[in-house]
Parts: structure tokens; C-alpha cells; sequence
């Protein structure tokens, strides 16, 4: 395939949390807001005056320092996040909106935060004197006192901090207009990905998880018109005569920043065709439909929680119906097989990658390989074995099946 | 084939046994009849000098099992004899009968399931652990304590056998349809309103695997190993670990037709629930705490949950919520609260308090995450008052030998958690108290459902090990105001090395220590599984520590090292 | 009378020394810690071997059906 215009624009972008585009947005006197998890409503973030960049730390092989406060036996995302910080990396960062969604994260983050207390030294790590950082408490089920939970704390956690110390306008309008523009993202990106699902792809996995992180980690209205403009150039993308990868899968698991990590399944013969992980499109790129009968706010907080397939979800029901859906998704992007890979040190999905190994393959008929990973992954033989393995398999299957 | 009969093994033993025979007559030969008569009247002093006891040498090699019991002096020796152990013997079975509904159902369970087959039997020998070098009003409180532990459990698992299907060829019994399984941390006290009709809590986990933890510490790693070998990596929580393998083990009862999980305290608590819905495969209610607890904001949020919660049961059993059945209980409970303070205010403010370090922890725990459900919690109480303030009255120091006064922080190792009596015997620290203990610290007001329902949320919150383990750093850094509270010139400090929460506090810790000047010691550990951290490890970390560091001489170095690797 | 008397002292002299026994018995399993020992190298050993070699389900062969139970979801 012809290479995408923008592709390496994009892959340099992603060197960096603070990129250019960042800088670019910063200079515009625009608020840099971090978050790193799915249930801080990203749509929040990118309201007028400020913008939402989801935490990575690309290419931190070694946290040292963060290891002596983390220790080394929490995930290496966090921790990595942890020495960025301790480096500087976050210094352009004007507020982290943090949420306790899982322990390693929430520990990071409180490293971030003042705390005011007598009991223990704050470390100010952000040195930026404006910086804040505030937590949201995120509800385990999504149900109807889920959903006012959220949204109150939402109003108060996420808004009228975002109010009081930069300004910004929290009005409905506002809100209507970051969802507008969050809406036009995920129309350009569901639109790229849609590509994924034709019997020749036109785009690779490693492409799309690029793109989907671009539209991460930068300013939305700086990224748009390169992502318009990819989605117009994906029109005429012609696919390969010669189909160069010997089986699709479904990448699903906890969270993956690292497109290498991609690229290393596509290398083995893999094609990812479908991204269920943290920092992946379908559920972030789902689209908020606004329900007028209730407030904008209240549309945002239920739409976060009816469209996360997070395993912190604890209702019996929802545990069921992720499997399910996870399922489903490989059907509907045609996939052979479904890859659930968990970081190491995830509880969560630690748990929900043993489940789904087993339930996907007795329950769907859908061959899993179930890999345990680190936040950088890129030289792992041993994955390399595991996938390559895992390709074979799935062609042998084919075989018997006569396919 | 049967074991071939080693003739010159025997032999060794019995030259063992000689030298060891000649070695004790030589001494009483030595010691001269005075000292003979005061050690044998008073038992031997707790001292490093030539005479003193020397408890290490009591264990047999790898075992730890006793070559034989301690002689405490004659009035010790009797009152532990008949007092603790065959007084918890004959409990044992009188428990039994006063629990359940057919005894021949105990000895039925007893055979179907590992936890209770390898767990019940050594009882007496985890008093033995805890007890161990104890004297006086120290061994007879603490003793108590143990005494309503072990009576709780008895209870329990009384409860899953009258219950459990398996027992009675598939039916589901009356007792079935009165027991209500939830998470063992979900407290007993959101319980409490169903009591009056005979509802009974059921902590899935409390007996198959946490109180298994303390008393046969092998048993546990049957149901690690099992949620390991369906693929789960060995990182996660070891506690959740073994909460999931009991399912995956097929090794609990089918004792009640619904099931509450609990997101307290960490992540692996929500995930456990994933394998142990799939495995129970009943109808199941998600009780989550909030976790920025601390947020005024919060308290609505989990007011509802706990509503629904209590609407599932009254749904789904046909049970109703009673007013009247939660105050009563919920007033013991305070009472017991009230005991505690009082307790606290004599072990913070004097020398006088008799309950050892272990015996402290778990009886706490124990009893205000399994709630009011029989009276053993307060009758132990009661005793244990009394021999208190018979010390405060007399001046008694029931640990004479206390060279510091520590506090335990995070969560211990349920293995070893005995720890304190040991490091007590061969250092002389005396655990105050620790972090498991003061959870919970509240009492709930019964004025008015409003009221209630406030209290009940914050209890619930203040979970362990959700409030200072996993929780915001507000409360984890308490450990200093209790440290001062308490009067501790030492801090232990465990470090579950699969906690995610504590080990990302692991730094911070540091640089308080430092910057605080605070004597603490780390001691690692993995929580149910002594095969990561063994028992002698923790010893020699606290022995580097002690000797290294503080530059103190050991009370007793027959403890310093010895090998129990195998020991329950 | 007499020998009423003496049947009921040999009777208390029989069952003191019954008693004593008795606790002497007590005694020695109790200072020896032969309880602990019949349990380690005995009835452990018996009942895991009994465990281990137990017939159990395979729970991994359990059903999990996706719409087996509603949402418990109530008005309160």
C-alpha cells in the first residue's frame, strides 16, 4: 500500500508528550490537561481554553527513580509515566484530572497532587506553578445512581476546578461544542476504521493505532485537519494485490500506548484489526448522542459508563456482556482470532484475560492467544514466538475447517 | 510398599535424645537446687544471661513442632494445660454441638473439604504459636481472644455445613435458604438488619482461606497454585489469588443461593469476583465502595448501593429489612467498639496492657468484619477487661521484657502473623498495636435510619484494608499520629509485596522515615503465600535490622535461626 | 457398716487414682506435644493424601451464560 501522507507526521508526534502540537496549543494560551484513564471523560478536557492529552511515555525503558517510589512490583505504565514526570516530561501539564481507577495509576497520581497534609512532604513533580491536580471518584456499575454519581462528581471534580483556576466556560454550551468537536474525531476515526473491516484491509493495525493516538494525545482541534485529511486520502487507498498477513485478530486486553507493540503482532502475520484495549477506539471513539431531555453532563457522565467494557466493572450482568461483546467485535471486524494481552502487574486484567481465554474459545469458537506484556514490548522474542505460534495455529484451524 | 525401617536414623535420634537428656541433667547439676526449685515453681527467666529460657530450642528441626511444651512454672503450666489447651479441646467439640444442626454433617464437611480437614485439627497449635513465651495475665488475655476466634470460626463453618448442599445430596435446606454469601470484606454489619428472622452472613472466604492462612499455612497454597494453573500470572494479590482458587478448587460449599461481592479492598477484589461469578454461578449483587472515600460527596453514592443491596436480599430470599434487628446488634457492636477504646486507652497510656501483638490484630479483624453474630466476641471482651484492669490495679507488666513499644503498619503476613510473639520472646518489641486494628474505629449511631445508614457508610468504607492500605494518602500517613497516640518508639512496617496500593507508597515511606528519624524495620512478606518470603526470612531481616542497625543483643538467640520451614 | 465405709473409701482411693492417671496421662501428651505430633506425621498426612486424590468437578467445564441473570437494578 502507498504510504499515508501524514504517517510519520504522526509517529513523531508520538515521541513526545509534550509534541508540537501540544506546544503549538500551549502558545495559543490553552490549558494542557492530563488524564490517564477512559473514565475521565476526555470530551471534558477539550472544552474552550483547555485541551486533553492522555498521559504516555514513550520510550521509557528504564524508570529508575520511579521504581524507588513505586517499587518494581507495580505495572511498568505507571511507572514510566512516574520517571516522565520525575524528568520533566510533564512540566507543560496545567492540571491532571486523575481518577482511582486502578491502584498503580492512582498512586502516580498522588504523587502529582498537593496534598497539604503534615503527614507527608509534597513532592512537586510538575514544576509549573499553576499545576493542580484533582481526583474524581468513578463508579464500579452503570446504573441510574451510577450515573448521578458520576455526573456530580464530574460538576465537581472535573468542571468547576477546570471554572475556578483557569476560567474556563463549563456552560452547556461549551459542553455542547467540546462534544461537537470530540464527535467530529470520532466520525474521522471510526470512518478510518471501518477500512479495517474489508476482506483486504487498506490500513494496518499499526496504522490505525497511530492515528487513534494522535487523536490521544494532541489538541483535537490541531489534529483534525490532519485526520480529515487521512480519512479523504483513506478513500482511494488501494489495499496490496497480495494479501500480506495470514490471519486477523482482535486486540484486546489492558493498556497499550505502544503502536510498536502492533507492529510487532502485524510482523508475525497477525493483521490487528480491531483495538479493544485502554487508549483504543472502540469505546473512545464511540459518539456522544446528546439526549435532550437530560443535561449535557448528565448525557456525558452515562455515556461513559454505558460505553466502557472496563473489567473494573463489577455487576454480574456486565461481566457477562463484555465477553459477549468482545465477541461480537471479532465477528463484525472478521476476525480469526482474538489476542487479549494484559500488562503485567494488572489485577484487572490479570482476572479477565484468564476468563476470556477460556470462555472465547469453549463459548465462540475463537482461538485466543493470551499473552502477559510490558509497557514496552517491542524486542521480546519470546512474544514474537508466542504470536508467530498463535498464527500457525490459527492457519492450521482453517485448514481443518477446510477454509 | 511399605517404608523401609532406617535403623541408623533411629539411631542418631536416640543418641540425639541421649545427649540431650545428659546435656539437661548436666545444667540442673550445674544450676544448684535453688535456681532449680525457682525455675521449676516460676519457669526460667526471659533473659539472654547463662540460665535464661531458650524457646528455640524447644522446635523440633523444619517442623516446628515442639520437642516438648514450654514449662512456664507450675502455675502457668497448669493454668495453660487444663485453661487453654484442653479447655479449646473440649470447646472444640461442645462448639460443635451448640452450632450445628447435625454433627454428622461437620465430620461429612471435614471429609469433602481441604480447608477444613487440614485447617480445623491444628488449632491447638496456632495457639501455640501465638501464645508461645507468654506468662500470666499476657497468655490468659490473650488467650481469650484466641478462644472467640476460634469459636466464630466453629460457627462458620457450622453455618456452610448446615447449609451446604453437597452435605445433603443436592437439597436446599432451610438453612440454605436462610444464609447469605458475600465477600469476607464485606462486613458482617450490613447484615445485621435480616438477622432476627435467622438469616446468617456467610463470609465465603473468612475460614476456607483467611483463618486457614493462620493456622495451617500449607493448605492455602492448594488453591494458589490451582487459580495459577488455569493461567492466572502470579503477581496479582495472593489473597485474591486464593480467593479465586477455592472456586477453581471446587472447594466451597454450596451454602446459600445469592452471592455479594465487594470491590474492597484493591483491584484483584473486583477481578476475583469475575472467576468466582463464572464458578458460583448464582445470582449475584456488586457492592462497590467508593473510593475517594474521604469525598463528602461519596456518601450518597454508597447510601444507595447499600439500599439496593439490602432490596437484592429482600428479593431475592424474601427476607425483610429490620429495623429492630439492625439496632440491637448494631449497639453490641458499639459496646464492643467502646471495650476496644477502653483497651486502647491502657495499652497507649501504660505498660499494663496484656494482649500480645497477634492476639490483638487478629481478634480485631476477626471480629468486626464477621460483626455480632454470637456473643463470643464480648464475653472475650469482658474477660479480657478484667484482666486488664486487674494489671492496672496491681501494676502488673505483663511484658516485662519490652525493650521497644512497636507499631505494625500495612497489611501482616497471615502466615506468620505470629511474628510479634516472636519478635517479642527474641527482641523484646512489643507490638502495641497496628494498622488492622484501627479500622473500622467508629461507633454507629441508631437514632435514626438517616443516621444509621450515614455510619454504616463510612464503616463500610473504613474497610480493611481499603481505609490506610489502599486508600488516599491521608490515611495512610496516619501511621504517625498513631505512632504518637500510641506511645511506639518503633514502626514495623510490612511490605506485602503484591499490594499494588502499599507499594506504591513504598518511596514516600522512605523519606519520612529518614526525614522523621523513625526506627522502622521492613518486613516483607506475600501475604497467605510463605513460599515467596519464608518465615526465616522475615526473622533475619528483623535480626539484621536489630543487630546492624540498633546494635541490641538478642533476648533469646536461641531464636535468632532456626528451621521451620515445614511448620503449619 | 464398717465395711460399707471402707467399699466407699477404696472406691474414692480408685477413682483419685484414676483421676491421677489420668492427668498424668493428660499431662504427658499435653508437655510432649503428642497431639501435635499424631496430627503432623499422621492425620495430615491421611486426610491430604485423601484430598489430593479426591475426585473434584472441573469447574472450567461450568456454564457461563451471558443472559442468565437480569440486572439487579432497584428503586430505592
Amino acid at each position: 500500500m502507498k504510504d499515508l501522507k501524514h504517517l510519520i507526521y504522526f509517529e513523531n508526534l508520538l515521541q513526545e508528550a509534550n509534541n508540537e502540537l501540544v506546544k503549538q496549543a500551549k502558545a495559543d494560551g490553552k490549558r494542557a490537561i492530563g488524564y490517564t484513564c477512559y473514565f475521565m471523560p476526555e470530551v471534558l478536557l477539550d472544552l474552550p481554553g483547555c485541551f486533553s492529552v492522555r498521559l504516555r511515555a514513550p520510550r521509557c525503558t528504564s524508570p529508575d527513580i520511579a521504581t524507588y517510589y513505586l517499587s518494581g512490583r507495580v505495572c511498568h505504565y505507571a511507572r514510566s509515566l512516574m520517571e516522565r514526570a520525575l524528568e520533566g516530561g510533564y512540566n507543560f501539564l496545567d492540571a491532571q484530572m486523575a481518577t482511582e481507577t486502578c491502584t498503580a495509576t492512582c498512586r502516580f497520581q498522588e504523587h502529582l497532587q498537593q496534598k497539604h497534609l503534615d503527614s507527608v512532604d509534597d513532592m512537586r513533580i510538575i514544576d509549573n506553578d499553576d499545576f493542580f491536580c484533582e481526583f474524581t471518584d468513578i463508579p464500579f456499575k452503570n446504573n441510574e445512581n451510577s450515573y448521578q454519581h458520576f455526573e456530580t462528581q464530574l460538576r465537581a471534580h472535573v468542571l468547576e476546578p477546570l471554572n475556578k483556576n483557569f476560567g474556563i466556560d463549563i456552560s452547556d454550551e461549551a459542553l455542547r461544542k467540546a462534544v461537537e468537536e470530540h464527535n467530529e474525531v470520532c466520525r474521522l476515526i471510526n470512518e478510518i476504521g471501518e477500512y479495517r473491516k474489508l476482506d483486504n484491509p487498506t490500513i494496518t493495525g499499526y496504522e490505525f493505532h497511530v492515528i487513534q493516538l494522535v487523536s490521544l494525545a494532541c489538541p483535537k482541534y490541531l489534529i483534525l485537519p490532519y485526520l480529515r485529511e487521512t480519512a479523504e486520502e483513506m478513500k482511494t487507498r488501494e489495499p496490496d494485490l497480495k494479501k500480506n498477513f495470514r490471519c486477523k485478530v482482535v486486540l484486546a486486553g489492558s493498556e497499550n500506548d505502544d503502536p510498536d507493540f502492533t507492529k510487532l503482532i502485524e510482523s508475525c502475520g497477525a493483521l490487528v484489526v480491531c483495538d479493544r484495549f485502554c487508549y483504543g477506539a472502540v469505546e473512545s471513539r464511540v459518539p456522544i448522542v446528546l439526549d435532550e431531555s437530560k443535561s449535557v453532563l448528565r448525557n456525558i457522565a452515562e455515556h461513559y459508563l454505558k460505553t466502557s467494557n472496563c473489567p473494573r466493572f463489577m455487576p454480574q450482568d456486565e461481566m457477562r456482556a463484555r465477553k459477549q461483546r468482545l465477541a461480537k467485535l471479532a465477528k463484525d471486524y472478521h476476525a480469526d482470532g482474538v489476542i487479549i494481552a494484559s500488562n503485567k502487574f494488572c489485577e484487572y486484567w490479570s482476572y479477565e484475560r484468564v476468563i476470556d481465554t477460556f470462555i472465547l474459545q469453549r463459548d465462540f469458537g475463537l482461538p485466543v492467544c493470551s499473552i502477559e506484556k510490558e509497557y514496552i514490548n517491542s524486542a521480546s522474542g519470546q512474544l514474537r514466538t508466542r504470536f508467530q505460534a498463535f498464527v500457525e495455529s490459527v492457519e492450521i484451524k482453517h485448514i481443518q475447517e477446510g477454509k | 510398599m511399605a517404608k523401609k525401617f532406617d535403623v541408623s536414623k533411629m539411631k542418631e535420634k536416640l543418641a540425639e535424645k541421649k545427649n540431650g537428656f545428659e546435656k539437661t541433667v548436666t545444667e540442673l547439676k550445674a544450676n544448684g537446687f535453688k535456681k532449680n526449685a525457682h525455675d521449676f515453681w516460676y519457669g526460667k527467666p526471659h533473659t539472654a544471661e547463662p540460665g535464661g529460657r531458650r524457646l528455640g530450642e524447644l522446635y523440633e528441626d523444619k517442623t516446628g513442632l515442639l520437642k516438648h511444651r514450654e514449662w512456664r512454672g507450675v502455675k502457668d503450666t497448669l493454668y495453660y494445660m487444663y485453661m487453654i489447651w484442653g479447655y479449646n479441646y473440649v470447646h472444640m467439640i461442645t462448639d460443635i454441638l451448640k452450632y450445628s444442626n447435625n454433627p454428622i454433617d461437620f465430620i461429612k464437611g471435614t471429609w469433602r473439604y481441604r480447608w477444613m480437614g487440614q485447617t480445623y485439627l491444628p488449632v491447638i497449635h496456632w495457639f501455640e504459636r501465638g501464645l508461645q513465651g507468654t506468662r500470666g495475665e499476657a497468655m490468659r488475655a490473650s488467650a481469650w481472644h484466641y478462644r472467640a476466634m476460634v469459636s466464630a470460626s466453629i460457627q462458620q463453618i457450622c453455618n456452610f455445613f448446615n447449609a451446604d448442599t453437597r452435605l445433603h445430596n443436592g437439597a436446599e435446606n432451610d438453612a440454605y435458604k436462610h444464609s447469605i454469601y458475600a465477600n469476607e470484606t464485606t462486613c458482617g454489619t450490613l447484615f445485621y438488619p435480616f438477622m432476627d428472622e435467622g438469616y446468617k452472613y456467610i463470609p465465603i472466604e473468612m475460614i476456607p482461606y483467611f483463618v486457614t492462612c493462620h493456622v495451617n499455612s500449607h493448605t492455602v497454597l492448594n488453591y494458589i497454585d490451582a487459580v495459577q494453573s488455569i493461567g492466572l500470572p502470579g503477581d496479582p494479590c495472593p489473597m485474591c489469588q486464593a480467593e479465586a482458587g477455592i472456586f477453581v478448587l471446587d472447594d466451597v460449599p454450596d451454602a446459600s443461593p445469592i452471592v455479594i461481592t465487594c470491590n474492597e479492598a484493591c483491584d484483584a477484589s473486583v477481578s476475583t469476583s469475575t472467576l468466582q461469578d463464572w464458578f458460583a454461578d448464582k445470582p449475584l449483587f456488586a457492592l462497590p465502595i467508593p473510593m475517594q472515600f474521604d469525598d463528602p460527596l461519596v456518601k450518597k453514592y454508597c447510601m444507595k448501593e447499600i439500599e439496593e443491596m439490602w432490596k437484592f436480599i429482600e428479593d431475592q430470599t424474601g427476607a425483610k429489612f429490620s429495623w429492630d434487628s439492625m439496632v440491637k446488634r448494631l449497639e453490641r457492636q458499639n459496646k464492643l467498639q467502646r471495650d476496644e477504646w477502653e483497651k486502647w486507652e491502657v495499652a497507649s497510656k501504660t505498660n499494663y496492657y496484656p494482649i500480645n501483638g497477634v492476639a490483638q490484630a487478629l481478634f480485631r479483624i476477626f471480629s468486626t468484619q464477621y460483626g455480632i453474630q454470637g456473643d463470643f466476641w464480648e464475653e472475650a471482651s469482658e474477660k479480657v477487661k478484667k484482666i486488664m484492669y486487674k494489671c492496672v490495679e496491681k501494676k502488673i507488666n505483663p511484658f516485662p521484657q519490652t525493650r521497644h513499644r512497636v507499631i505494625a503498619w500495612s497489611c501482616a503476613p497471615l502466615y506468620f502473623s505470629n511474628w510479634c510473639t516472636w519478635a517479642y520472646n527474641c527482641w523484646g518489641l512489643n507490638v502495641i498495636i497496628n494498622m488492622d486494628s484501627l479500622m473500622f474505629d467508629m461507633e454507629i449511631r441508631t437514632d435514626s435510619y438517616e443516621n444509621m445508614l450515614e455510619d454504616v457508610v463510612q464503616y463500610h468504607m473504613w474497610a480493611p484494608m481499603r481505609r490506610m492500605a489502599v486508600g488516599g494518602m491521608h490515611h495512610i500517613f496516619e501511621l504517625w499520629d498513631y505512632q504518637k497516640k500510641f506511645n511506639c518508639d518503633m514502626v514495623a512496617m510490612y511490605d506485602q509485596l503484591q499490594c499494588k496500593g502499599m507499594q506504591g507508597v513504598h518511596g514516600l515511606f522512605e523519606d519520612e522515615f529518614r526525614k522523621r528519624n523513625i526506627k522502622a524495620f521492613w518486613l516483607p512478606h506475600a501475604l497467605p503465600d510463605s513460599r515467596t518470603v519464608s518465615r526465616a526470612e522475615i526473622r533475619r531481616q528483623i535480626n539484621d535490622y536489630m543487630s546492624t542497625v540498633m546494635h541490641e543483643e538478642p533476648l533469646d538467640p536461641s531464636l535468632l535461626d532456626f528451621d521451620d520451614s515445614m511448620t503449619w | 457398716m464398717k465395711k460399707c465405709k471402707c467399699r466407699i473409701a477404696k472406691f474414692f482411693l480408685k477413682f483419685l487414682g484414676i483421676f491421677f492417671l489420668a492427668n498424668v496421662a493428660l499431662f504427658v501428651v499435653f508437655f510432649f506435644d503428642l497431639d501435635g505430633k499424631l496430627m503432623f506425621n499422621v492425620v495430615e498426612p491421611f486426610l491430604k493424601k485423601h484430598y489430593d486424590n479426591m475426585e473434584r468437578k472441573d469447574t472450567l467445564k461450568a456454564p457461563y451464560e451471558m443472559n442468565k441473570f437480569p440486572k439487579y437494578d432497584y428503586e430505592t
